[in-house]
């Protein structure tokens, strides 16, 4: 059986704590490729089941069928795991967190891993600065540990929680698919004298599908080993950050594949959730609705029959007396967390009296600066209310689509879409050619799946469909600008959809640059906008349409002549020439989902209000260096300027058509050759590869604070304890809800002798002495 | 004096939250969970510096505990596969073991160490495992002057 690989997810994405009713655009695009690779997943082995393997277990064995079902069972568990379960999603940060940060706080952080300078950039999304290997996908607008790709065809992120469930789905359905194809083989070779029965004809369909699957999966499939052997996510080999140099986070081929594969399931984080109480109450609320239909339904229908009766109005209003008793008391023990019973009451009263948005939900109210991005917040919060989750369960296969974020996904195109990386892997398997998206396909921006869809359907009482509400909580993150002024804040204004998606948004939408990025020299103290290395062309469309779409990001938010010049450039029309050039998928649904895609970054950057976080303005200053490649520097930290949105129209269609991998390996060759161009310049733009990429670190560590330190090379260079004006700030923003439910909330009655109570997070309550 | 400081005590029945100080991670051996054991300056004055330092060398040592790549891992993958990852329903895997543990201490050193010193420690898994929050508390009522000194007054008080 074929199968479209598909690799997709529930993103957690956090939702708004309030209680109107979401918007959120239905964006059925992006369950397109899930569906299309369910469908032929289930429906070829099914077909196989039923017209084959009978034959099969009679002329051999029935260890035939057993051994298909048992391999299918092991790709749809994979499947599913891949699809549903979060990737590893951080949830925002808090505003307390943020508040160290001035207007000098620097755009890039620098550490050091194992004497490897490595920078981690400021998400001005989710308001802090990524750790290492961490992305921040622009599809499912989070950012995900250990990022490796967005894959559409399970519509999820993949990352450190479930890389290794895409890795043994890519691995199940290439075995899957051959044994399909082998037994199928097996079956016609038997039968070549009664070809045109249904059977055959049935089992030569399967064997069809299989085959054009098998060549994209498989070289999907051994790109993957190659990446596990060599301890690189698909980002890095996409992105070139260690071409030539060296991988800080390899152990050896032994531990990095035992790493993959037998290490513990990583929890998710707790914040993302709902509070475990309100999901109890939630579901006992929906258990007890459920308990009392039909007394209600009773008492309806008694009604009705004695509504023409004169003496209706006594009995009705006695039949209907008849209350459902209160619900009792619920146990709030969770395995997760062992919380003292009296604390629980307390939390669960205190939820009880609360509105419907528990703190931890107030919390990631749209206060959050997050331009342009309370669309997605209401839709995902919409989502988030339907479902809770306690705990920092593995939750896997509920773990079910998170947020409602676009699903790029590696799939089947993307072994042969990374030619510039994965030069040892297969190369093009020309699984592009056979007009499977695979990565490239992530491009598109497909809609929102409705997780409250999901999240419903999965029950209240759930545990593990809670686990997704918690994504759809953190939308709740983004939105409203503070007022903070800190050069963070100012790159807060950035367009919504972020970087590290290798999808179709990152056409429209501006791609985050790297964290290793080996672009150019930073140019001015404090600020760290280098320039963006162009993206692999050889991993097709994604980051060719990042780079283009930072491009015109960089044209909207610093109409410069240097960006214009940048954008009319030879080399950029060269770039769509070749991609053009290649076979394409249906343009005419290629050109609506860019277009939905570039309608979403179109109402995302409408709402952003927030000043840009500060960075040197590198593409003024880069004018004069046409090889600087302005994409790395601004983009998604810029402000978004709203009269700067018409420029943006003209850019997706000719985007949407490279796909193929012949495409992709010739982008890719251009992107080298331009990137030796831009090397050899002496601008360092695009960096040369490993060789750039140790000098841009050692100047960004000269200008910038290493190891933890947020402070620009312009503060003062004591770490100055913005503490003394914390309580200042803090004091004096109203309404503000420190994060922690219980940590100001309580009621905390004084114990004498100075010992305050505070409900701490989680609901344990701490006598703490003031 | 202190009669007015006690009477707007009991005015103010909740602390104030004056600060929060926020133990990053440290990165310097890869992206294995482990967290800075600077001792930040602003618990100068709150904290000793070895008792601070030993909860976070503790903390690194269960994280540390909790990825471990081993047999009890393996094993746990193995069955997970086995069981087509149904096995999760019925099963904590080891990393939610440790997790509970940390969890447990955390609570044990608030209510032993931190909250008689004003602070409260905030189990980093409700931050996506980045940062260990630790919310510096102040009394309202003692800190009658200027915000910026919140601290010292709070100092001053006990």
């Amino acid at each position: 059986m074929p199968g479209s690989s598909k690799s997709g997810g529930a993103g957690g994405l956090p939702s708004p704590p309030h209680t109107a009713s979401p918007s959120r655009p239905l964006r059925p695009s992006r369950y397109v490729p899930v569906s299309a690779a369910t469908a032929f997943l289930v429906g070829s082995t099914t077909l196989f089941f039923c017209f084959t393997c009978p034959w099969l277990s009679e002329q051999f064995s029935v260890v035939v069928p057993i051994y298909n079902g048992v391999t299918f069972l092991f790709v749809l568990a994979n499947f599913c795991m891949a699809t549903f379960m979060d990737p590893g999603i951080f949830p925002r940060a808090d505003e307390d967190e943020d508040k160290e940060d001035d207007f000098r706080a620097p755009l890039y952080k620098t550490v050091e891993i194992r004497g490897i300078q490595v920078r981690m950039k400021w998400c001005s999304t989710c308001r802090f600065y990524r750790p290492p290997r961490c992305s921040h996908c622009s599809v499912c607008d989070n950012c995900v540990e250990d990022f490796d790709h967005h894959c559409p065809w399970v519509n999820n992120c993949i990352g450190r929680r479930n890389y290794r469930h895409f890795f043994l789905f890519l691995l199940s359905l290439t075995v899957h698919i051959m044994g399909v194809f082998g037994f199928g083989l097996l079956y016609v070779l038997y039968h070549t004298q009664q070809l045109d029965t249904v059977h055959s004809a049935v089992t030569m369909a399967v064997m069809c599908v299989a085959g054009l699957f098998f060549i994209p999966v498989a070289g999907l499939t051994g790109f993957h080993m190659v990446l596990v052997a060599r301890g690189r996510t698909t980002n890095e080999q996409v992105t070139g950050k260690f071409r030539g140099g060296v991988n800080p986070f390899t152990n050896g081929c032994w531990k990095n594949v035992s790493h993959v594969l037998c290490s513990s399931q990583a929890p998710r984080s707790l914040s993302l959730f709902v509070h475990h109480r309100c999901l109890w109450i939630y579901s006992m609320l929906i258990v007890y609705i459920w308990l009392y239909y039909y007394p209600l339904k009773q008492c309806v229908e008694l009604q009705s029959s004695l509504h023409s009766k004169s003496s209706l109005e006594m009995m009705e209003s006695q039949s209907c007396d008849a209350e459902p008793p209160p619900p009792p008391k619920p146990e709030l023990r969770y395995p997760g967390l062992s919380r003292g019973h009296q604390e629980q009451h307390t939390e669960e009263s205190s939820l009880l009296s609360k509105a419907p948005p528990t703190p931890t939900m107030y919390k990631y109210r749209p206060t959050y600066s997050s331009p342009g991005k309370n669309h997605t917040a209401l839709t995902h919060a919409y989502a988030n209310q339907s479902s809770q989750q306690p705990g920092f369960r593995s939750e896997p296969s509920l773990d079910g689509r998170e947020a409602p974020g676009e699903r790029g996904g590696g799939g089947l195109g993307g072994g042969g879409d990374r030619p510039g990386g994965g030069g040892s892997v297969g190369g093009a398997p020309g699984s592009g050619g056979g007009g499977i998206p695979g990565y490239s396909l992530g491009g598109r921006s497909y809609p929102s799946f409705s997780d409250p869809t999901v999240l419903s359907s999965g029950g209240g009482a759930s545990r593990s469909s809670s686990v997704r509400s918690g994504s759809a909580h953190n939308a709740a993150h983004i939105s409203e600008a503070t007022t903070s002024t800190s050069y963070k804040s100012l790159a807060n204004q950035t367009p919504p959809p972020r970087n590290g998606s290798l999808s179709y948004d990152s056409l429209l939408t501006p791609s985050e640059s790297p964290d290793f990025e080996s672009a150019a020299p930073d140019m001015s103290p404090g600020r760290h906008r280098t320039p963006a290395p162009p993206p692999v062309l050889g991993y097709s469309s994604p980051y060719l349409s990042a780079q283009l779409s930072q491009q015109r990001d960089a044209e909207l938010h610093q109409p410069s002549a240097s960006s214009v010049a940048l954008l009319s450039s030879p080399h950029r029309a060269h770039y769509l020439r070749v991609t053009s050039s290649s076979s394409p998928p249906p343009p005419p649904e290629r050109e609506r989902l860019l277009q939905e895609s570039h309608s979403h970054s179109h109402h995302s950057h409408s709402h952003s209000s927030r000043p840009p976080r500060f960075s040197r303005p590198p593409l003024l200053s880069d004018s004069a260096a046409p090889h600087h490649y302005p994409y790395r520097t601004r983009s998604t930290d810029t402000p978004l300027a709203p009269s700067t949105h018409p420029p943006r129209s003209p850019h997706p269609p000719p985007l949407g058509k490279s796909l193929s991998y012949s495409s992709a390996a010739a982008a890719e060759m251009q992107y080298r050759m331009v990137r030796k161009a831009s090397a050899s310049a002496g601008g360092g733009g695009g960096g040369g590869g490993g060789i750039q990429a140790p000098k841009d670190e050692i100047q960004m560590k000269l200008l910038s604070r290493t190891n933890g330190q947020p402070r620009s090379s312009l503060s003062s260079s004591g770490s100055t304890p913005s503490s003394p004006s914390h309580p200042i700030s803090m004091s004096t923003r109203p309404g503000q809800a420190y994060p922690s439910p219980g940590n100001t909330q309580s009621p905390a009655h004084k114990l004498g002798g100075g010992v305050k109570k505070v409900t701490g997070v989680g609901g344990t309550t701490y006598e703490i002495s003031v | 004096m202190a009669t007015e400081f006690h009477n707007l005590q009991e005015l103010r029945q909740s602390p104030s939250l004056a600060t929060k100080v926020f133990i990053q991670r440290d990165y310097s051996e890869g992206t294995v969970c482990r967290f800075q054991i600077k001792f930040p300056s602003e618990l100068g004055s709150r904290i000793e510096r070895t008792l601070f330092e030993d909860t976070v060398k503790t903390l690194n040592t269960y994280y540390a505990e909790a990825e471990k790549v081993g047999g009890q891992s393996y094993m746990e993958g193995c069955l997970a596969c086995a069981t087509a990852y149904f096995i999760f329903f019925c099963m904590e895997t080891r990393y939610e073991k440790v997790l509970k543990k940390i969890s447990g201490y955390i609570q044990e050193q608030n209510e032993k160490i931190y909250a008689p010193r004003g602070l409260l420690l905030t189990d980093p898994v409700e931050r996506g495992m980045r940062v260990i929050e630790v919310s510096v508390f102040e009394d309202r009522g003692s800190s009658g002057s200027s915000p910026s000194s919140n601290v010292s007054s709070g100092i001053s008080q006990r």
